[in-house]
């Protein structure tokens, strides 16, 4: 029984005794879940209260002295930057990948702890290299968080002396801490499972968190070549992404690069870390929305091959964020092409949601009303993405606020959603209290409606032709007044938004200290991580004797069974069956 | 394990409840994460590569190598630093197949040793081409070089951070039979890697221009 050796192997926990070993230098991959979340939600806060300070000087333009042409750009790029990468990467997989994973597949721990550990540890510095670059003479880069060259390293630029190198390093950092994780996140999924628990009797979640992964291994590394190739360009001189320019009447030192390249290889990396953030996102989200409706999820198989085969397009798809950039237009009809064949796996994945719920009994729940939520915000996101798939369509809408409105839709309020439906619906687990619904309900319908009031009218500023990225609009005759109320508006939803998350702060640390104690699986979900001994999960979580898996993860509301649930390692023996009921075919 | 039960698993239907199918792979868990790692190593050179192919059909761009007075014309320092690669690789791949201890450790040690010995000598080439008037920033074929060769010294310098931690571990008694083999295999990875960037980086413009075609990008 070599695999039950590796899942169940006693050896490599570590049973420390003191409060530091237990939750600083902890090895244990809840522990270090929490860490990363933690971490992941602070710096996200920051980049919450920059997109406010954006909204501040669009809606009022003039009316803040703090706010001048510079750290305007410099909220922009940070915002962009710590969302993507620092919030949603770090707390999609670092934090619920860590903490779902070993407890899903039944194991007692990722298969690498020490490497586990040292990657939170890499993940935190890169964080205080990041944030270090606020306080770095001329402050943080205002590169946007695409970083496009030449700008990014000229003069003019802010943060172009320190700023943009700490950037870079904070980026190069990252990608080695998640490389750490995501080899213990592939390796765990692989080969940890528990007896009985097959690749095709996974959680989507951990079907989502593994594709997500290995994107992540092949994709970062496009990543980290187009830094490494920028910092020998910003520090020694180099001339690989920087061509010839004049600058003041000057030639500079750089000639020949070519910034088209970094594009390709930004890209390269960017879109499929669109799908890293996703990926996870549609896991988890089919797993809530099938938990809450009682009803199995549909199509499991097909949610399956959907998820793989995103992962795969995902990497050939890359150009469409390029299509300006004056490409041969046989190569923009070919991404194109692909641009619009990742759509169908996409779609089919949005049916099998609604199917899910179809005809389910239906509990609205605050996880649950996060999920539905998703699915619309999800809807809007995917819909705005076609059109700008298209190259015609995309040439007049690129570089506006549509393509900003379409990214929030589908990777900034979506993820969002699905981000706060995962932590109500496992916070009893986590925690072993449960959040007060009504301050969720009043979270959630805050949240919704005011996301919707946000990014709802961008749309049309877009269409209007306002671009994004820029500090103020001044008079352009094309553009009509009601840009300027819209902007005005757009800023109050988007403190009304702010503040709402107070409320759900406040949840959270009132539920902690006086909340009552959670009720055992309270949901009544069958996947195994709400089956451990104890609640929250101990040390090396199974208590003596790792779970066996008798079935799927998606038993809800078996005929003839008189539980609406069979969780995944309770035997056909032990079902309790109604007289006539489904009986064993081993009977 | 197998890829497909993708395809052909019907885990909702009610006979699939109820058994326990064996999901064992055979494989140890130290086999899978190597296997990751080095897909990730390879896409992020292969991606240089690229990049440099694409780099190397543009005027400005000077191969080291094609008329005599360029450094790599006579490449022979990099074939010593080959061959000392070359013992380092050696040096792992008899140390996890010896059963005496004391073989295993000297062969270990010999490994870490030239490896090390490799990265010192790259820097001496460095020195040698900096001292030729061939700077990092002069021309991207000197810039490539630079970067390249420090990338991969760097890789380097990372397994002989993990042979120390694994070395430490086998000299304690702890059974280290997969990570040392993990050990070996990076070992001859970072070999064959060298092999690949010694032929890409000490080419004449003429073989350039041949991969560039091949590859679409001339
Ligand atoms: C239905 C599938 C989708 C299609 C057809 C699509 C298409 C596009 C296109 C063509 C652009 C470039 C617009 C431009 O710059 O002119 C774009 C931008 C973007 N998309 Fe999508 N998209 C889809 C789904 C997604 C998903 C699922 C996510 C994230 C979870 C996402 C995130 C983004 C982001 C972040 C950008 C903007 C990047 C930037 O310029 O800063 N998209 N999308
Ligand atoms: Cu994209």
């Amino acid at each position: 029984m070599s695999h039950v050796a590796i899942a169940d192997q006693e050896a490599h926990l570590h049973h420390p005794k003191t409060f530091i070993g237990k939750y600083i230098w902890s090895q244990d991959h809840k522990v270090i879940a929490i860490q990363y979340a933690s971490t992941a939600i602070f710096v996200g806060l920051i980049a919450l209260v920059l997109s406010v300070l954006m909204r501040l000087q669009l809606g009022y333009p003039d009316q803040f002295d703090f706010i001048n042409p510079n750290s305007y750009l410099q909220f922009v790029t940070m915002h962009g930057m710590i969302m993507v990468i620092y919030l949603l990467t770090a707390l999609l997989l670092g934090g619920f990948g860590n903490y779902l994973i070993p407890l899903m597949v039944g194991t007692r721990d990722m298969v690498f702890p020490y490497l586990n550990m040292l990657s939170y540890w890499f993940y935190l510095l890169s964080v205080i290299v990041l944030l270090a670059s606020f306080f770095a003479p001329g402050g943080p880069t205002g590169a946007g968080w695409t970083l496009y060259p030449p700008q990014a390293i000229l003069e003019g630029t802010p943060g172009v002396g320190s700023g943009i190198v700490l950037m870079l390093l904070s980026l190069a950092i990252f990608i080695v801490a998640f490389t750490m994780g995501g080899l213990n996140y592939v390796t765990t999924v692989l080969q940890a499972r528990t007896r009985g628990m097959t690749l095709m009797r996974m959680p989507l979640t951990i079907w989502g968190i593994f594709t997500a992964t290995i994107l992540g291994l092949f994709a970062f590394p496009a990543l980290l070549v187009s830094a490494i190739m920028m910092l020998f360009d910003t520090l020694a001189g180099t001339s690989f992404f920087m061509p010839a320019i004049v600058s003041l009447g000057e030639p500079l030192e750089h000639e020949g690069g070519s910034p088209i390249l970094f594009q390709h290889l930004f890209w390269f990396f960017g879109h499929p870390e669109v799908y890293i953030v996703a990926l996870p996102a549609f896991g988890m989200i089919s797993d809530v929305l099938s938990v809450h409706a009682r009803k199995n999820i549909f199509g499991y198989r097909m949610m399956v091959w959907a998820i793989v085969i995103i992962g795969g397009l995902s990497f050939i798809v890359w150009a469409h964020h390029m299509y300006v950039s004056g490409m041969n237009p046989y190569f923009g009809f070919f991404f194109a092409t692909t641009t619009l064949i990742i759509a169908v796996p996409t779609a089919i994945k949005v049916y099998n949601w609604v199917l899910t719920l179809w005809r389910g009994n239906i509990h609205l729940t605050v996880p649950m009303l996060f999920a539905i939520g998703f699915i619309f915000t999800f809807t809007h996101g995917g819909l705005s993405g076609l059109f700008l798939g298209n190259v015609v369509i995309d040439l007049p809408l690129s570089d506006t606020f549509f393509v900003v409105a379409h990214f929030h839709m589908v990777m900034g309020v979506s993820p969002i959603m699905v981000l706060f439906a995962a932590i109500y619906h496992w916070f009893p687990l986590i925690s072993g209290k449960q959040l007060h619904t009504g301050m969720g309900k009043i979270h959630f319908w805050g949240t919704f409606l005011g996301t919707y009031a946000i990014y709802l009218p961008m749309h049309y500023l877009g269409f209007l032709g306002v671009p994004r990225r820029y500090y103020a609009l001044g008079d352009s005759s094309f553009m009509p007044d009601s840009v300027h109320s819209m902007n005005e508006d757009i800023t109050l939803a988007a403190i009304i938004v702010a503040l709402f998350q107070l409320v759900f702060i406040f949840n959270v640390i009132w539920t902690l200290r006086k909340g009552p104690k959670s009720e055992r699986n309270p949901w009544g979900a069958a996947s195994l991580e709400w089956h451990t001994p104890d609640v929250p999960p101990d040390q090396g979580n199974w208590g003596d004797k790792l779970p066996t898996v008798y079935r799927w993860a998606y038993d809800y509301s078996v005929p003839g069974a008189r539980q609406d649930f069979i969780p995944q390692h309770v035997p056909e023996e032990d079902v309790d069956y109604e007289p006539g009921g489904r009986k064993s075919h081993k009977t | 394990m197998s890829w497909t039960q993708i395809f052909t698993d019907k885990p909702w239907l009610p006979e699939a409840a109820g058994e326990v199918p064996d999901t064992d792979t055979g494989k140890a868990p130290g086999q899978i994460a190597l296997r990751m790692l080095l897909g990730a190593i390879t896409i992020l050179f292969l991606l240089f590569f690229v990049t440099f192919i694409e780099r190397s059909q543009f005027q400005d761009f000077h191969a080291l190598a094609g008329e005599p007075w360029q450094p790599f014309t006579d490449s022979m320092r990099l074939w010593v630093n080959t061959g000392v690669l070359l013992l380092a690789s050696l040096c792992l791949h008899w140390a996890v197949r010896t059963s005496q201890k004391q073989q295993a450790i000297l062969l270990l040690l010999g490994g870490g040793f030239f490896a090390a010995l490799f990265v010192v000598l790259q820097v001496s080439v460095w020195q040698f081409l900096y001292n030729l008037g061939y700077g990092l920033a002069e021309n991207p074929a000197n810039s490539y070089f630079y970067m390249l060769t420090g990338v991969h010294a760097t890789h380097i310098i990372g397994g002989l951070f993990a042979l120390l931690l694994v070395g430490r571990k086998y000299l304690a008694g702890a059974d280290t039979g997969v990570a040392l083999r993990a050990c070996a295999t990076y070992w001859h990875y970072l070999f064959v890697l060298w092999l690949v960037l010694f032929f890409m980086l000490t080419r004449t413009p003429e073989t350039y221009a041949i991969i560039a075609a091949f590859c679409g990008l001339g």
